[in-house]
């Protein structure tokens, strides 16, 4: 038999390292029994007194959400307390008793009220759980005698968001409410805890980690009845920081008070430095209802409603841009030199391509158009020949010049792109090329082309200011508790327009006839003595454009958007404004006051009205 | 020449079973089901699915056991390296396809079931390194190449079990390694040299946790050094756990009145913390049971590594026991507040399928190793 190596039968070769393996794994169990005993035994007293009836507590102190201001300073969104009535489920000892005392003051009938207290007996036996919430101050001081008395029944304060210009400015500063488990799971390493408030939409969402400031805490001792007796040590809470936004509150009110119609938006900006002077989004909501626990019924009600009063039009509405997109066109064909300023096309009110008729606005035609007419009057025919001249790749690099087809970049992350579309695009969602029908539709702001009002402003206040195209901006100045500024806004440029001047001066001349002209579409923005320029838009919603049907026989939502984009550029403050009313008709008929109203108000005019001609 | 891998016939290992080592084993699990049960009570009724789940793994772990047990240790010799193989690849596609939990990337999803590679790969490594260190020269290591080579079966999964980032597991693995190694001998030059080497590295050590930590690891760490640094955060886990196992006195606060435990103030309790919710419920009389319960386990152990037939099975006994030792070691000073909260569960006690059936693997490596140490080469 061979002896092999590892055969070692009633062998003892490693019986002294087993020994003292087995000797230091002795004396370590005994040093952790020792450390044991130190801990229960010897200073187990002191352990046991801070166990016992839990007399030391560490408070939470929430830190004072940062507040959002207007330019001039005045809240928009400022921090109020709430008092929440709780009962701790483990403590209750006379259920009847509780109920009797309990029910009136918080105005539930004795059967709800003993419903509600057995309904928290399947949550956590010590933990509070809350009866009722949001409690009036009479309550509260009817409560607060009631709570000293029993010992499974506390009153707590805990700030939560009052907006006090209820919906004014609810699409731009957003809302708060209570963390959801997946922001938890995403923010939980960073000191958030179930109940916490947190930002869930618009500024207060983007804005979160300067706004939430940094939480306290306390230790403090208190008897059986968990009264507090004193504090131990204490880390007040950090406040967040104050944020300014560019806005000011009653320009912004003006604004939406000149906005009567049912949806749609007013986006109204500085266009030498992109900053948003207004941002109405059309219908809104009371953001206040959020900061309270908002209620089932509240919530399905506006998340069901067809208007979609959470959605923030003038980052997500996307709308055909219709006739404000042709002095781009008309931009595209110039730079490419395919036609001169005094190229002509013959408008018979229609043109026909391959069989199907693609009609002017003025269904009995402009007669022979320059390019100056057509924009003035804002000729579809004339546009038709430039989109077939064009085609559509050309005319989306020209549109992506002017900031289209993309976020603008606005501090709001939910900012949709739009979609301007191209050959590829189209090729890889539909399979087929651009065709030509397509191309004219592309040429005057119809087919596929999505834009967003913002978007609409920021190409309009590059038409103001000399092609520089804007990232526009909210929020002014981010300013900590003790008032230093952390962070202070400045003007970026994202793309600036290569033009030739005579072009240039020849599209702003047009947009200035728009308004000032006879024949002009936009003839109701007319201010005496202010110089004006804007372009009109009437953006189909079904494509047909067959026959003209009288405006009321149209039901709402197939009625056409009425676009409105105006600017002055010609004084020391430049403004660039853009009306959205969604189904709202013609965009030189109930687009264009407005635009005028608010214009008016933004040089401190009076408003001269219609004008009479 | 032939190895009967089947054993003697079942009667004859039916005998030979491993019974103390079985029924330490076992008890330790119940204690811990109890224990699991007192932290979950207060979760309300989602607690009770805690309870469920760990009877099961305990019911599955006692199935491993009594097969494993039963069958040749040095089947482990021949194929070690294809497990060691298997849960390389599975520590790293935990790297890449990993659930996400608490930040840190340690589960693979099998749907029914979450499978936790990085327990079972500290048994893995025992197996490989077992027989490295078997198939050396007996006596002491004392050429470089060679520990390089047994090191490096332990220093690749360890790396990927740091990044996970999972630095308690990570440094359990090292300390089973240098365990083994240091239990099969090193010559008094390597010694001399690591030792030199350890404390030349102390400065790179302090700059890589300054700047290869993680936020959390770190603030654990100044945690560990200044309770109060962080009271709600980390420090918060080490002042309320001290707490609990000091307040629990001589004979503790009795089933379900621990306070500290019922009222939530312990955190993550039926895991890491489960010692906590043992010293205060049941007093320095029940931590004292259970830890000498561990010692019984390990000694036993030991013992057993003495008297194995082959080499290879005296480095696998001592592995498994050292798995064994470092969690509770690690673990229990952890819960006193002796050394800085390292994420590590407590063998048998703590919820989790995958550390208490890697736990019964080590228990039916070492009764499986007890069992043959009778027989003879045919």
């Amino acid at each position: 038999m061979l002896q092999l190596r590892s055969d070692r039968v009633l062998e003892d070769y490693y019986k002294s390292r087993v020994i003292v393996f087995s000797a230091i794994v002795c004396l370590f169990i005994l040093a952790l029994l020792m450390r044991l005993w130190n801990l229960q035994l010897i200073k187990g007293e002191s352990y046991d007194d801070l166990a016992i009836e839990n007399r030391i507590r560490l408070l939470r102190l929430p830190p004072p959400r940062g507040e959002i201001l207007d330019r001039n300073g005045n809240p928009l969104a400022e921090n109020i307390p709430s008092f929440t009535l709780s009962i701790i489920p483990g403590a209750i000892k006379e259920l009847p008793e509780l109920v009797k005392s309990y029910s009136e003051p918080l105005g539930y009938p004795p059967e709800k009220m003993r419903s509600i207290i057995e309904k928290s007996f399947s949550s956590p036996k010590f933990m509070p759980f809350a009866i009722k919430k949001n409690l009036s101050m009479e309550e509260v001081s009817t409560l607060k005698s009631l709570s000293l008395q029993s010992k499974c029944v506390s009153l707590n304060v805990r700030p939560i968001r009052r907006y006090p210009f209820g919906d004014l400015f609810c699409h731009v500063i957003g809302s708060t409410g209570e963390i959801s488990s997946s922001e938890l799971e995403k923010f939980g390493r960073v000191g958030y805890r179930p109940g916490d408030l947190v930002g869930k939409t618009g500024i207060e969402k983007e804005y979160e980690t300067y706004l939430r400031g940094e939480e306290g805490w306390e230790q403090i001792e208190i008897d059986a009845k968990g009264r507090r007796l004193a504090s131990l040590t204490r880390r007040p809470a950090k406040p967040g920081s104050n944020i300014l936004l560019a806005m000011d509150a009653s320009f912004q009110k003006f604004v939406e008070d000149v906005f009567t119609e049912r949806a749609g938006s007013v986006v109204v900006v500085d266009p030498d430095t992109g900053k948003i002077l207004a941002m109405v989004s059309k219908p809104g909501f009371d953001p206040n209802i959020f900061s309270a626990s908002i209620s089932e019924k509240d919530w399905k009600s506006l998340n069901s409603d067809p208007l979609r009063p959470l959605e923030n039009r003038s980052i997500r509405g996307l709308y055909p841009p219709g006739s404000t997109i042709k002095p781009v066109t008309a931009f595209a064909a110039l730079s490419e030199g395919l036609i001169k300023p005094d190229t002509q096309f013959i408008c018979p009110g229609e043109l026909e391509l391959g069989g199907q008729v693609y009609r002017c606005w003025n269904q009995h035609g402009h007669g022979k158009v320059d390019l100056l007419t057509a924009l003035v009057e804002s000729c579809d025919v004339y546009f038709y020949e430039l989109g077939l001249r064009l085609g559509a790749d050309t005319m989306a690099h020209y549109a992506s010049l002017f900031g289209l087809g993309k976020p603008t970049g606005l501090e709001l992350s939910q900012e949709l792109p739009g979609l301007i579309p191209t050959n590829f695009w189209k090729e890889r969602n539909y399979g087929t090329f651009i065709k030509d029908g397509e191309n004219v539709t592309i040429a005057i702001g119809q087919g596929y082309t999505l834009t967003t009002p913002v978007q609409l402003a920021m190409m309009t206040a590059a038409l103001a200011n000399g092609g520089n195209v804007m990232r526009p901006f909210l929020v002014a100045q981010i300013r900590s508790p003790d008032g230093s500024v952390i962070f202070d806004q400045s003007p970026v440029v994202r793309l600036r327009i290569r033009h030739d001047k005579q072009d240039w001066a020849l599209i702003r001349k047009a947009m200035r006839d728009v308004v000032e002209s006879r024949s002009g579409t936009g003839r109701r923005c007319r201010v005496p003595g202010l110089n004006i320029s804007a372009k009109t838009g009437t953006s189909q919603v079904i494509s047909t454009r067959e026959k003209a049907k009288p405006e009321d026989d149209v039901p709402y939502h197939e009625r056409t958007h009425a676009m409105f984009v105006a600017f002055v550029d010609d004084q020391p403050r430049k403004v660039a404004v853009v009306v959205v009313i969604e189904h709202g008709g013609g965009g030189g008929k109930i687009a264009a006051p407005m635009a005028r109203k608010i214009i008016c108000r933004y040089y401190g005019l009076p408003d001269p009205g219609e004008p009479k001609d | 020449m032939g190895i009967s891998y089947a054993g003697r016939g079942w009667k004859a290992s039916f005998s030979k079973f491993e019974w103390i080592l079985s029924l330490d084993a076992v008890a330790l699990s119940l204690a811990g089901i109890a224990l699991i049960y007192s932290a979950t009570v207060p979760l309300g009724p989602a607690g009770k699915s805690f309870v469920i789940k760990q009877t099961a793994w305990l019911g599955m772990g006692l199935i491993l056991l009594v097969l494993f047990s039963f069958l040749d240790y040095r089947l482990l010799e021949r194929w070690g390296i294809w497990i060691y193989i298997i849960i390389l690849v599975a520590l790293i596609s935990v790297s890449v396809f990993g659930r996400i939990t608490a930040g840190s990337r340690r589960w693979i999803d099998f749907g029914l079931m979450r499978f936790q590679p990085s327990e079972f790969a500290k048994l893995a490594v025992v197996i490989v390194l077992a027989r490295s260190l078997s198939e050396s020269q007996r006596g002491s290591i004392d050429s470089w190449l060679e520990l390089f080579k047994h090191a490096a079966f332990v220093l690749i999964p360890a790396f990927f079990i740091a990044t996970q980032p999972d630095l308690g597991t990570a440094i359990v693995l090292s300390l089973v390694a240098l365990t083994m190694v240091l239990f099969a001998g090193l010559s008094k030059k390597l010694c001399k040299v690591i030792l030199g080497l350890a404390l030349a590295s102390l400065p790179i050590l302090y700059f890589g946790a300054k700047y290869l930590l993680l936020d959390y690891q770190k603030k654990r760490l100044l945690t560990f050094l200044n309770p109060d640094y962080d009271p709600l955060g980390a420090g918060y886990q080490i002042i309320q756990s001290q707490i609990a196992v000091g307040s629990g006195g001589l004979f503790g606060k009795g089933f379900l009145k621990g306070t500290q435990n019922q009222l939530m103030f312990l955190p993550v309790k039926h895991t890491d913390f489960v010692f906590a919710v043992l010293s205060e419920e049941w007093g320095f009389l029940g931590s004292s049971i259970v830890l000498t319960l561990f010692l019984i386990f390990i000694l036993r152990g030991l013992g057993i590594a003495g008297r194995s037939r082959d080499d290879f099975g005296t480095f696998l006994s001592v592995g498994c026991v050292s798995i064994i030792f470092w969690h509770v070691a690690i673990n229990v000073s952890m819960v006193m507040g002796l050394i800085p909260v390292v994420g590590v569960p407590l063998n048998f006690l703590s919820y989790g399928g995958s550390s208490l059936l890697s736990s019964f693997m080590c228990a039916a490596a070492l009764a499986s190793v007890s069992s043959r140490r009778f027989s003879h080469l045919s």
